[in-house]
């Protein structure tokens, strides 16, 4: 791949892959912008809209897939991750995007986040969070925070939150980052590396509900919180350190790599490949499988 | 001479039971007869009682019921823990270990007193011999194959491949055990000779396997790549034997974290252009069931096995039922239609899982394979299949012009439109559970949604005449008709030839295909029935209503169901025959009760 022909230098814009569908989201909503950190991370990365699936299930954010020119699939609620790793194993070949929501993602779809890390499925997971049930009007989620009042928690809510930074490192997520779209550049690299990374990616993406959101979460509140972790000079070998930032998630409002697994193990894939090669001299022809049902003497 | 055997044989787990049994089956295999063998076990995972049936005939085996001709009990504890299952009438010949202590003529069995019984020093002769008395089974395959004539060169050879590894010593003590089973046969000439008869078809050998391994590898061969799954009784074996056989063809199976996961995995795969399963059993169907929504409204083909047993919730797991039929065919939110497939043996789980695999890359839809413990766990005698005369179909893909503004939920007059998937340029489209325009773009039109389940359930109407996935046995101007479905099919069929021998004039229908109900089938069918019964295995008679919903079946058709683990005998279809029967002539208005168990 070093002949200058077949480097994707340019080969394409951002615009090409944005869908001429119109979004459903409110003005204002996060998620407009994880589109656009998303589709120029798909313009530097030069893949073609056709070699990418882009899953996701229910809820706002989940409706990006179909804002894309990719193949999209727009599943059912909390089981993206599933039938994403099924389309990675189907396909290697294919560049396989998750999009998500706090709800999507860790609460109806929780169960499936440690299997596909242990698993290290070479898939990039974008989590769009923003601490509400914004589909369903202003329910509580499994990441708003201890108290607060919504539709479902009238009185404040009675739980803890999850905090998907602590939750997916503790599973050993070998990429893990946070970003905003209120960094859309940095938003856009965060992306751009999840995918290049090899094996799970996950970022989180603190994209503010404008309609059920706290004052405090918007992107203009954001901005008096946000904390640049490169900026900070924060060092994304350390896990130790990158466990001490994520305890803080919902206090602090770090962006950048969390931590990205300097010596990153196997993927999934490398070893279905690996097994492939060895086993493909034993295959019998298709048509004589029934051989295998040939009885031989046993006592 | 016989020509139709049923042999009991139970002990204690680690008697050798089972391997008793699968010795004698292999080897009526390969000396051409028919044969079926069922296990049973006590719920513990190791230890605990275990038993086998095996049902050996000149002529094909239709089912492994009846009462035993041979009854054989390593301890009477364990084999009276099986009751119904292994069933002694006065004509068997009883079997059993001296040790127990037991007189032949006080046998522990309730209202039975066979007239024919050995009392055989079984574990004396395996340690005398074979210096073990792990070698009990090989004494009782000894003892069977003198008694009645299968299995003894199998059986030497057999042992001396078992054994080799374990020298000369070894190999030679176990031949000894056998040939001292042999010499007790011997010793003990039976009054009647009820040697097996040569096979009708000749000594050309059978396969030999269980219907999850034919499924299995039915799959490998229609061309599934891809299968994802959890464990689960009694259907795990068909994950294991694809985990064994899927690489080596560049396929995957991927055991997931939970049911949902498995089918989550397999609608990804097909969407990613893969053939694709799942196998689950009632408790999983019941998680999967969402999936199936799934995969109909973004029609994407894939098979998904279900393995009944008894249910609901985790019911009786080792056991077979025909309960999941309602849920196949209904359990889904929205108006949907999903193809139900079920094989009736073993052998015809061939067919019909290509079948299940083609119809759902054809129509773009999830097909339910409905198996059931009995079918996926026997073992049974398969005459060689010629796969030359299969077709494999593949789904449809679009091409050249069609790819141009490709609209992948394209409305046409078939219903079918091409499907595209990742990596082909042109075909990018969103899949969604959302309804969609053709285009895949959500919408939420009224007129749009109609337009979609129009094109979703028309696509299907070809298969109400697919006459070639129904059986029909006897007269077509038959006026006593039978229905039966899956394993409980090969108990009609006895029943069927039993009624014949008795003079009445009686069909017998096997639909293959339950789900869409094929109405014109159906229909033709019952057309010159006055009576009848649906022979099933549930407590609700599941294929009888399910039937009705869409035809008018005639009053006098009745259902003789009984809820799983409760075998049904051929005698018992006659019995409900001739009462149906007698009633009619009585009072042909009379309408008689519902025969249910």
């Amino acid at each position: 791949m070093n002949s200058v022909e077949t480097l994707p230098v340019e080969r394409f814009q951002a615009g090409d892959f944005k869908s001429d569908l119109k979004p459903i989201w409110c003005p204002g909503c996060g998620d407009f912008g994880v589109v656009t950190a998303l589709t120029r991370a798909l313009a530097a990365i030069g893949r073609p809209p056709h070699e990418i699936a882009f899953v996701s299930g229910i809820g706002c954010s989940s409706r990006i897939p179909g804002y894309t020119t990719a193949y999209g699939f727009n599943t059912v609620h909390g089981r993206s991750l599933p039938i994403a790793q099924g389309i990675k194993l189907a396909n290697p070949e294919l560049l396989v995007l998750v999009a998500s929501g706090d709800g999507d993602g860790f609460s109806i779809g929780g169960g499936h986040v440690p299997h596909v890390i242990r698993r290290n499925i070479d898939i990039t997971y974008i989590v769009m969070d923003n601490q509400i049930y914004g589909l369903t009007k202003g329910q509580l989620s499994p990441t708003s925070p201890r108290g607060r009042k919504t539709a479902t928690s009238n009185f404040g809510s009675l739980e803890d939150p999850v905090n998907p930074l602590l939750y997916v490192l503790g599973y050993g997520a070998s990429f893990v980052a946070q970003g905003s779209p209120l960094d859309m550049a940095g938003l856009a690299k965060l992306i751009e590396e999840g995918i290049r990374f090899p094996g799970f990616a996950f970022i989180n993406v603190q994209s503010p509900c404008v309609t059920y959101g706290e004052e405090d979460q918007q992107l203009k509140g954001q901005r008096t919180r946000l904390q640049n972790l490169g900026a900070m000079g924060h060092d994304p070998s350390d896990r130790a350190k990158a466990i001490e930032l994520a305890r803080e998630y919902g206090t602090k409002l770090y962006t950048g790599v969390l931590y990205r697994n300097p010596t990153p193990g196997p993927t999934y894939g490398d070893g279905v490949a690996q097994r492939h090669q060895t086993l493909q001299k034993q295959a019998v022809p298709r048509h004589d499988i029934l051989k295998r049902f040939i009885p031989s003497p046993t006592a | 001479m016989s020509n139709d055997l049923i042999i009991g044989i139970a002990g204690a787990g680690g008697d050798g039971v089972v391997s008793a049994g699968e010795s004698l089956i292999t080897a009526a295999a390969l000396e051409g007869y028919h044969g079926i063998m069922t296990k049973s076990f006590g719920s513990q995972i190791r230890g605990g009682e275990a038993s086998c049936r095996l049902r050996l005939a000149t002529q094909p085996v239709l089912n492994p019921n009846g009462p035993l001709d041979v009854a054989v009990a390593l301890n009477w504890e364990d084999f009276r823990r099986f009751g119904g299952e292994l069933p002694v009438e006065s004509r068997t010949i009883v079997i059993y270990e001296s040790n127990t202590g037991v007189s032949p003529d006080r046998l522990p069995l309730e209202g039975v007193k066979p007239s024919v019984v050995f009392s055989v020093p079984i574990t004396q002769m395996a340690e005398k011999f074979a210096g073990t008395a792990k070698a009990k089974n090989i004494v009782v395959a000894g003892l069977l194959a003198g008694w009645f004539g299968i299995g003894r060169e199998s059986m030497l050879t057999g042992i001396r491949k078992k054994f080799a590894k374990k020298g000369a010593e070894v190999v030679n003590g176990n031949v000894c055990a056998f040939q001292a089973g042999l010499d007790f046969a011997e010793a003990h000439p039976l009054k009647e000779d009820r040697k097996l008869g040569a096979p009708e078809a000749g000594r050309q050998a059978k396969l030999l396997t269980d219907g999850n391994d034919m499924c299995a590898a039915a799959a490998i061969f229609a061309g599934c790549n891809f299968f994802g799954g959890y464990p689960i009784t009694p259907s795990t074996e068909i994950m294991q034997f694809l985990d064994r056989e899927i690489w080596k063809y560049g396929g995957t199976v991927f055991q997931a974290e939970d049911e949902i996961a498995g089918l989550g995995a397999v609608v990804g795969a097909s969407f990613a252009g893969k053939k694709a399963m799942t196998a689950t059993s009632g408790p999983g169907m019941s998680l999967k069931t969402e999936m199936l929504g799934l995969a109909s409204i973004a029609e994407l083909p894939l098979v998904c096995v279900n393995v009944q047993r008894g249910g609901p919730s985790t019911g009786l797991p080792t056991k077979a039922e025909q309960s999941d039929l309602f849920q196949a065919a209904f359990s889904a939110h929205g108006d949907c239609l999903r193809p139900v497939l079920a094989p009736v043996s073993v052998a015809d789980t061939f067919p019909i899982t290509v079948e299940a695999f083609n119809i759902a890359e054809h129509y773009q839809t999830p097909v339910i394979l409905l198996s059931d413990q009995e079918i996926s766990q026997r073992k049974e005698t398969v005459d060689p299949i010629d796969t030359s005369k299969f077709q494999i179909v593949e789904r449809r893909r679009p091409a050249g012009a069609e790819l141009a503004n490709y609209a992948r939920f394209k409305l046409t007059d078939s219903g079918i439109s091409p499907i595209s998937h990742p990596g082909m340029e042109g075909g990018n489209y969103l899949a969604a559970g959302i309804e969609h325009d053709e285009k895949g773009r959500p919408t939420a039109s009224g007129e749009m949604h109609a337009k979609m389940n129009d094109k979703r359930f028309n696509k299907f109407n070809p298969l109400k005449n697919r006459r070639d996935l129904f059986v029909t046995i006897g007269d077509q101007d038959a006026p006593i008709g039978l229905v039966s479905w899956g394993s409980v099919a090969g108990v009609a069929m006895e029943a069927l030839r039993l009624a014949k021998d008795q003079g009445m004039h009686v069909k017998l229908l096997i639909p293959k295909l339950l789900f869409p109900v094929a109405e014109p089938v159906f229909e033709d069918f019952f057309a010159s029935v006055k009576c009848g019964l649906f022979v099933e295995q549930s407590h609700q008679a599941q294929l009888y209503r399910l039937v009705r919903m869409y035809v008018d079946v005639p009053r006098q058709v009745k259902p003789l169901a009984k809820s799983g683990s409760n075998p049904i005998q051929p005698g018992d279809v006659l019995e409900c025959l001739r009462k149906l029967v007698v009633t009619m002539q009585c009072n042909p208005n009379h309408q008689p009760e519902a025969m249910v168990g």
